[in-house]
């Protein structure tokens, strides 16, 4: 297919889109039954005050959708996606929302996503010009990546008959990461299938005390110089130090599981890897599936660790 | 704090407005009016007592139990109990915890009891309490919505009542431009005629004139009919009598007629038709509550009256009775009629001697003073004529009018003259009825009304019009003498709360006919003005001939069907249940769905299917896993599926039947 029939047909998709959803709450439902029920009362009595309460009660109908397209019409909104979600633990859905004039009243925000929409964000008033930040509590139940595509911003003013619900397209990703479990105390076996390790020490190059200076060699690391005493003895010394008992531990992860197996092998997998790295080991994964992340430590780095578990096994953007 | 007290006042009075609607009907039994007012007086004073309801839910639906009993026993409508039941559950509700479930539920129920009000009632202060319902339900209604969201601050309530005022304005526009669009086709198979408003009918006709009594009716401004005259006096205030009924028998204390009833017709001649005769339309009001017609003196002819129901109008017989009077066949409520009356006052037809003996009659022990008392008064003047209307302007000048009376008494007639000297127009009729009598010439006394006011090209008549005067027969001429001094003779002075009384009653008519007598013919109508007005000015590049403006609406709303249509099944494609739907829809017809009619497990394993398998797949990642479909997906998607199917055999179908013979 074309780029350009390609665009046509988005145009025409986007073309027929419903502008507004619109729900009955239960009062509103009430409300429709009386306005059917006096409305077959007028035809049935010919009843002119009844044709009366029929106008305005339909009249009313009307001007719910009016207000309620007022305060969903202009609405800016941005997501504010949480750092580190995991699955299993509820975190914080954000929204910023804006209106550039008017104001709007009993708003509620959420995500057009099957598994996200039970977090709702509500808001009494948005008043015009100024950003107002949402927040809705979210649990994801398993790790991954979640392709957002749109945000719902609904209302119930003015009545609280109908719900007017706009949806405001807006692309992205919330990765959750593996869920929290406890580490086991004891690397798995090779045999466990639940992942396997690589443990290394350091060489006398390591990062411990001070062991002994001598003359820079070609090729070594110029990182090692001793400036200091090679500026007083006139050449160039590097240092050495004694070899660090930390252990380099590359975690080694088959993503080629079933999903749910490898669903607890990644959160096992992330509570030892959190539990590694908080004792000072630098920890790497690596993956039939082509995931690999080098060895490291640092904050940073647990979450290179944790979003590669998250990946795992989705296709898509690698870790 | 505030805005929640605001709140609730507001919900508050909006079930007061609804209620109202209801109990201006007079219908509603007392007690509920009063258990309602108490409740009402309760919310609004912000004591609500009841917690959790559950005994007063027990006894509401205890009482509920007794209305509707009283319906089977036929001591109620069926629609007075509806009435009292929606009374009670808001009253219930008033008193009760508010929570954002009672508000909703008090608007409701205010809902159903405005119904009520308006098959109970016509009256105006419905429409008045209808106009408050509307406003306050949509301020009350709209600040519980914002007041009931959780996140954030809330606004000021300034800042909620601006959209929401924007709101009434145009719930109201809307509801009265709906009012008269909405065809009028009614089933009219449970039509219920409202009463005549507060205070029922007032024009008090009777089958005879009894001297004595207060004139309170003199000073009531109700608005009893309304008539169009032709060819338009024109005036603002109309000098002319309205001739109901005539009395002509006199027992000393009561005037009564001796005429006989004759058949009904569609029209009544009275006496000799001719050119110059005015012509009246006239429309006899709730308010009028009496079977006579009036017509303006001398009235020649009746006919055409139409009875006015609530959905239709059929046309009604009339019948001459008494003294050239005419009723209505059958009581009605509003009625319109034609009347024709004589300017010129004719010649008297010929009366017969039994008549005229009537017409001369004087009651039985009547006080000598009043013989020798007309002799007085006609003193000097020559002829009959003369006579007439000296003691006419004797009366009018010797004696004072009053509307404070002092009840029943054995002579009123002697009493009037001789010891009070004063009364009202029923006393100076018969005063001058009598005394003419005693001078032998034949007289009567004659009751309808006196006056008219001008309003909207019509002449509006009160029940304080009512007024009496006396016919004489001079000199083969009949000679209308009113002896009442002028200043008396039309509505009294009825002070400011009259003047409030009778503009509310100008509202009142306006209400009945625009409003409540609202019909298809009125909606006709007002087509074929729109019609006319489009046909003035062809040129004009606006103007759209009707026919074509049906055309292009109804195509509008065709347009507007399919869109609504292709927009709810675009919203479905997106929905992964839809899309299971509509899988599990293709896979039965193929016979191919897995055990128990699920998609798990149905037989797609042919290479061709592989677009089915796809669908199959994607349906389980939407819904169960964390993939939603992508716009239009789910539609391409059973289109691919459909596509694959076509032309495959079913598993499970029986092979190509081969043709068989028989011996």
């Amino acid at each position: 297919m074309s780029a350009r029939r390609e665009r046509l047909l988005r145009a025409w998709r986007r073309f027929w889109r419903p502008p507004r959803r619109l729900r009955t709450t239960p009062a509103g439902r009430t409300y429709l039954v009386l306005t059917v029920g006096v409305g077959l009362g007028a035809l049935n009595t010919g009843n002119n005050l009844l044709y009366l309460v029929l106008g305005l009660q339909l009249s009313l109908v009307v001007v719910s959708g009016i207000l309620s397209e007022l305060c969903v019409r202009r609405v800016q909104i941005r997501r504010l996606l949480p750092g580190s979600p995991r699955a299993r633990t509820p975190f914080h859905l954000a929204w910023g929302l804006r209106l550039p004039r008017g104001q709007a009243f009993a708003l509620s925000v959420r995500e057009v996503h099957p598994l996200l929409g039970s977090a709702v964000g509500q808001l009494a008033w948005l008043p015009s010009g100024e950003e107002v930040v949402v927040r809705a509590v979210a649990t994801a139940h398993r790790r991954g990546p979640m392709q957002l595509h749109a945000v719902r911003v609904s209302t119930r003013f003015p009545f609280g008959l109908f719900e007017k619900s706009r949806d405001l397209e807006l692309p992205g990703e919330l990765l959750v990461l593996p869920g929290r479990m406890p580490a086991r105390a004891e690397p798995p076996s090779p045999t466990s299938g639940l992942g396997l390790e690589q443990r290394s020490l350091r060489g006398p190059d390591g990062g411990g005390d001070l062991a002994q200076l001598r003359e820079l060699r070609d090729g070594e690391d110029a990182r090692r110089i001793h400036w200091r005493k090679s500026a007083q003895l006139g050449t160039l010394l590097r240092v050495e130090r004694d070899a660090q008992p930390q252990p380099r531990i590359v975690l080694q992860l088959d993503d080629r599981a079933p999903a749910e197996a490898l669903d607890v092998t990644c959160e096992e997998l992330a509570a030892r890897a959190e539990l590694l790295l908080a004792r000072g080991a630098e920890v790497g994964l690596e993956s039939a599936g082509g995931v690999s992340v080098k060895p490291g430590t640092g904050a940073f780095h647990t979450q290179a660790i944790l979003r590669a578990l998250a990946r795992a096994g989705h296709p898509g953007k690698a870790g | 704090m505030r805005s929640e007290r605001l709140r609730l006042l507001l919900r508050d009075l909006t079930a007061g407005a609804a209620f109202g609607a209801m109990a201006i009907s007079g219908q509603v039994p007392l007690w509920t009016m009063a258990v309602f007012l108490v409740a009402l007086l309760l919310a609004l004073a912000g004591r609500r007592p009841l917690s959790d309801g559950k005994l007063s839910a027990i006894l509401l639906l205890l009482a509920v139990v007794l209305v509707y009993g009283a319906v089977l026993l036929e001591e109620l409508g069926l629609v007075v109990a509806a009435c009292i039941t929606a009374s009670l559950l808001t009253a219930q509700r008033l008193v009760s915890r508010p929570t954002g479930r009672t508000t909703d539920q008090v608007q409701l129920v205010s809902l159903l009891m405005i119904a009520g009000g308006a098959v109970l009632s016509a009256d105006l202060l419905f429409a008045l309490c209808l106009f408050v319902y509307a406003v306050l339900a949509v301020l009350a209604q709209g600040l519980s919505v914002v007041a009931e969201v959780p996140g954030g601050p809330l606004p000021p309530t300034g800042r909620v009542l601006r959209p929401l005022a924007v709101g009434v304005v145009l719930s109201l526009v809307g509801a009265l431009t709906l009012f008269v669009l909405f065809p009028r086709l009614s089933w009219n198979v449970a039509a219920r005629r409202a009463g005549a408003s507060l205070g029922g009918a007032t024009t008090g006709f009777a089958d005879g004139l009894r001297l004595g009594g207060t004139g309170l009716l003199k000073s009531n401004p109700r608005v009893v009919f309304r008539a169009r005259i032709d060819p338009d006096p024109g005036t603002e205030e109309l000098d002319a009598y309205w001739v109901g009924r005539r009395f002509d028998v006199f027992d000393g204390v009561q005037w009564s007629s001796a005429g006989t009833r004759g058949g009904p017709s569609r029209q009544v001649l009275l006496g000799p038709t001719g050119p110059n005769l005015v012509r009246q339309e006239i429309d006899l009001l709730p308010a009028y509550g009496s079977r006579t017609l009036v017509a303006l003196d001398t009235p020649v002819r009746f006919g055409d009256a139409e009875s006015h129901q609530t959905t239709f109008s059929i046309r009604t017989e009339i019948y001459p009775s008494g003294d050239r009077e005419v009723r209505l066949v059958g009581a009605s409520e509003h009625v319109t009629y034609r009347a024709f009356s004589a300017v010129e006052r004719g010649r008297l037809p010929s009366v017969s001697p039994a008549e005229r003996a009537r017409r001369l009659q004087l009651p039985q022990g009547l006080d000598p003073r009043i013989p020798a008392l007309a002799e007085v008064l006609a003193e000097g003047a020559v002829g009959d004529r003369a006579i007439a209307r000296q003691i006419e302007r004797a009366l009018q000048s010797r004696y004072a009018y009053t509307l404070e009376l002092p009840g029943r008494v054995k002579d009123p007639l002697a009493d009037f003259l001789f010891d009070r000297r004063a009364g009202h127009c029923e006393d100076f009729a018969t005063a001058l009825a009598v005394l003419l009598r005693t001078r032998q010439i034949p007289a009567r006394v004659v009751v309808g009304f006196h006056g008219g006011e001008r309003a909207a090209g019509e002449y509006l008549v009160r029940a304080g019009d009512a007024h009496a005067w006396v016919e004489a027969a001079v000199d083969d001429y009949v000679l209308r003498l009113d002896a009442t001094p002028p200043q008396h003779r039309s509505a009294a002075g009825i002070g400011i709360a009259g003047w409030l009384l009778a503009r509310w009653e100008a509202l009142q008519i306006r209400w009945l006919d625009r409003v409540v007598e609202y019909s298809l013919s009125d909606q006709n109508r007002m087509v074929q003005r729109v019609r006319w007005k489009m046909g003035e000015n062809p040129a004009s590049p606006t103007s759209r001939r009707p026919d074509e403006g049906v055309a292009v609406a109804l195509a509008v709303l065709a347009a507007a069907f399919l869109l609504a249509v292709l927009v709810g099944r675009r919203a479905a494609s997106n929905d992964p249940a839809e899309l299971g739907r509509r899988l599990s829809r293709l896979l039965r017809r193929g016979g191919r769905l897995g055990p128990k009619g699920w998609l798990d497990g149905a037989r797609v394993d042919e290479v061709k299917l592989g677009p089915v398998r796809e669908g199959i797949a994607r349906y389980r990642e939407a819904r169960f896993g964390r993939r939603p479909l992508l716009p239009g997906e789910g539609r391409r998607l059973v289109r691919q599926a459909r596509r694959a199917l076509r032309g495959l055999v079913s598993p499970s179908a029986p092979g190509p039947r081969r043709p068989t013979f028989r011996a």
